[in-house]
């Protein structure tokens, strides 16, 4: 533990709190310019972040490569990847017809859409097997879940005209209410939380302490 | 029943249906006809902020919608300023502009811009807000973008008649709570389906201004446009889809009821 670099953390984001706060309701020529320093401030640091972020993973798969060797070659792909792209977007740039584009929209996009279809055959394998009515109430879920499935999609209409407006009330009303009271009582967190933050209660953004 | 069969039942009913491309009717519903209805009362000469917040994965389901958006705002004139506030969408939102840009036969910097991605969306949202310059002082190029008719017309929000939020996760909220509550900016969120509940209720308290949901807004969308495109085509395999889920739902319970019968047993 460091006192001082604790109190230091503590009253600087107590300042910045108080500061974008009262900046928020009042304003002044000095506090106005202050406000777009922080702004710029605030994206530099997260640049930086992201080197410090792509520095992490470069070294925690070189540590995999010397240590692991099972996954090695899954981390010698990431490795090479990162520099071919890297690479490719410094030397060729980025634009329309350069490498790095091609490589982005013919590789990676394909790949992660292909990743996030195969959702749908679990989803429908889960669904066969985990949707049962062992209750009234779970019975209530499926019936309402099959309803908006149906609904929801133009062969609804097709079958029935009044499935697509039952589907519409059971995600406007039921469903809406429950996601408001959700959203109401996360924004209350929130408030809270940000509240201790510039008090100095709440400090496990420090590390945990 | 093995998951292999469901696997194979599935691949086999949107395979057949995308081969045999049945023609269902799409009702449009409110909402996409909100969306359409605020970009068409726009001025030609007005610009929207088209914000490519999504990653790769989902683009096949929310990609028609910018696609779409792209090109009644072209069609209708109007300038289109695109950015990025997730890394993955940047090239994307970049390559499917382009490609609206020349099918429109748009110029470039004066019918459309594209600023490029930022990092730490918070920061990035607000500093647009007091000056668009000071966040992207180059655009996706490198080029700066004052150096553009198109950049020099757009400094804050003011100058900005729409933002649309392309999104698959959360972003639209800080759209919401940064630009339109801050600067009073008006935003459209186009979703991922699966995300609509989650943004309904910014809908009725007005802080959003229009509500476009997923693959069946993009369907709807093309339907106001009249060019049936990804967004139509994918709703044929989509219905079968869904109706092999609730048919597989449906005999799943069936199935159980019967088994605990001929068990004898209660759960």
């Amino acid at each position: 533990m460091n006192p001082l670099r604790d109190r230091l953390a503590i009253f600087t984001a107590t300042a910045a709190g108080v500061f974008m706060t009262v900046q928020y309701f009042v304003s002044a020529p000095w506090m106005d310019a202050t406000y777009r320093a922080i702004l710029s401030w605030m994206q530099i640091i997260f640049a930086c972040a992201l080197i410090v972020g792509i520095g992490a993973v470069i070294k925690n798969h070189l540590t995999k490569i010397q240590r692991k060797p099972n996954e090695r070659y899954y981390s010698v792909v990431l490795l090479v990847a990162v520099a071919a792209m890297a690479i490719a977007g410094f030397t060729g740039g980025i634009d329309q017809g350069s490498s790095f584009l091609w490589v982005f929209n013919h590789l990676q996009a394909p790949m992660q859409a292909t990743v996030f279809s195969l959702l749908a055959f679990y989803v429908t394998s889960a669904a066969f097997r985990g949707f049962r009515a062992r209750s009234i109430e779970s019975a209530i879920l499926i019936g309402a879940g099959l309803i908006v499935l149906i609904g929801r999609v133009p062969i609804g209409e097709l079958l029935t005209p009044h499935l697509p407006s039952t589907a519409d009330w059971i995600v406007n009303v039921p469903a809406l209410a429950a996601k408001r009271a959700i959203l109401i009582g996360i924004g209350l967190g929130m408030v809270a939380t940000a509240l201790k933050v510039i008090a100095g209660v709440e400090r496990t953004y420090m590390g945990g302490r | 029943m093995q998951r292999r069969i469901i696997f194979a039942l599935l691949a086999i009913v949107v395979i057949a249906v995308m081969l045999i491309k049945p023609r269902l009717p799409i009702t449009v519903t409110d909402s996409t006809r909100g969306v359409y209805d605020q970009i068409e009362a726009l001025d030609s000469g007005a610009v929207i902020m088209l914000s490519f917040d999504h990653e790769a994965s989902s683009l096949p389901e929310i990609g028609p919608i910018g696609a779409a958006i792209a090109e009644h705002c072209f069609r209708r004139g109007i300038s289109v300023v695109g950015l990025a506030l997730f890394s993955e969408g940047n090239a994307l939102g970049y390559d499917l502009l382009s490609r609206r840009a020349a099918d429109a036969g748009r110029t470039y910097g004066t019918d459309w811009m594209y600023l490029g991605f930022r990092p730490q969306y918070t920061a990035a949202i607000l500093g647009m807000g007091e000056n668009i310059g000071d966040v992207f002082a180059t655009d996706y190029n490198g080029t700066p973008i004052t150096s553009f008719p198109l950049g020099e017309r757009v400094r804050t929000y003011d100058d900005i008649a729409l933002v649309v939020s392309i999104a698959d996760g959360s972003m639209p909220t800080y759209w919401i709570e940064y630009a339109a509550n801050r600067y009073g900016e008006k935003i459209i969120a186009a979703l991922s389906a699966v995300m609509v509940t989650s943004f309904t209720p910014y809908l009725e308290s007005g802080q959003l201004a229009g509500i476009l949901t997923g693959l069946k807004g993009a369907a709807e969308y093309e339907q106001l446009l009249g060019i049936p495109k990804a967004g139509t085509r994918g709703m044929a395999a989509q219905s079968a889809a869904h109706v092999l889920i609730a048919f597989l739902v449906l005999w799943g319970n069936v199935d159980a009821w019967r088994r605990r019968k001929s068990d004898g047993t209660k759960r």
